[in-house]
């Protein structure tokens, strides 16, 4: 499993983003990747200037694809227009999709311990009522 | 007394939260383990254990790349 990360270009978000989304997509299927999960994050202010760019749009791609083809993804990601820049980096932690879905910044431990039921000492009642019996 | 305080809270917040490794999108956390400048914190004042602070280290870099944290501020 692969999650790469995409810093396109404004200019081309803004008016032809299917286009660029079906570009990568299409690099993607070229090398035999599987493209489990495409998310578009939207417009942010970069930290600091990439290739003279303020402003850029992310787009996050989870896919599955062999080692060796990882080379030519790459090089033939460097060669897009589209792309400012990207990062793409090995997941294997993430088995189900529905793990993607929880990749959300914020990750609260899970507090669904199950309540102990408070059990009901049966015996101590049992020796109550013998030993009511042996007295009456 | 401030001693009896911080060993209530010795444990480091990525174990507290149950984070395996520190992703590199978490736009939450991540800001807070550098300072204005850019710079990382120590492990010392973040306060991390000895996994989470090579994570976080790993991830702030990669996030610097991806221009979503600064290099220098």
């Amino acid at each position: 499993m692969y999650e790469g990360l995409f810093l396109i270009d404004n200019t081309h978000a803004n008016t032809e983003w299917d286009n660029v989304v079906k570009h990568i997509q299409d690099i993607l299927q070229k090398n035999g990747a599987e493209i489990l999960k495409t998310e578009k994050w939207g417009e942010k202010k970069l930290a600091y200037k990439v290739k003279g760019h303020k402003r850029g749009t992310y787009l996050l791609i989870h896919f599955n694809a062999k080692n060796s083809a990882i080379v030519t993804i790459r090089r033939d990601f460097q060669l897009s227009d589209y792309i400012i820049r990207f990062l793409i980096v090995k997941d294997d932690k993430i088995e189900d999709l529905s793990q993607i879905g929880a990749v959300a910044p914020v990750a609260e431990k899970d507090v669904d311990k199950i309540p102990e039921i408070p059990v009901v000492d049966l015996l101590e009642e049992s020796n109550v009522s013998v030993k009511v019996a042996e007295e009456a | 007394m401030s001693k009896k305080k911080f060993n209530k809270t010795s444990k480091c917040r990525f174990c507290r939260m149950g984070v395996d490794e520190v992703d590199y999108k978490d736009s939450i956390h991540l800001p807070k383990l550098a300072t204005s400048q850019g710079k990382l914190f120590s492990r010392k004042r973040s306060g991390n254990c000895a996994h989470h602070q090579h994570s976080v280290k790993v991830s702030i870099k990669r996030a610097r790349f991806m221009a979503l944290l600064p290099y220098v501020a």
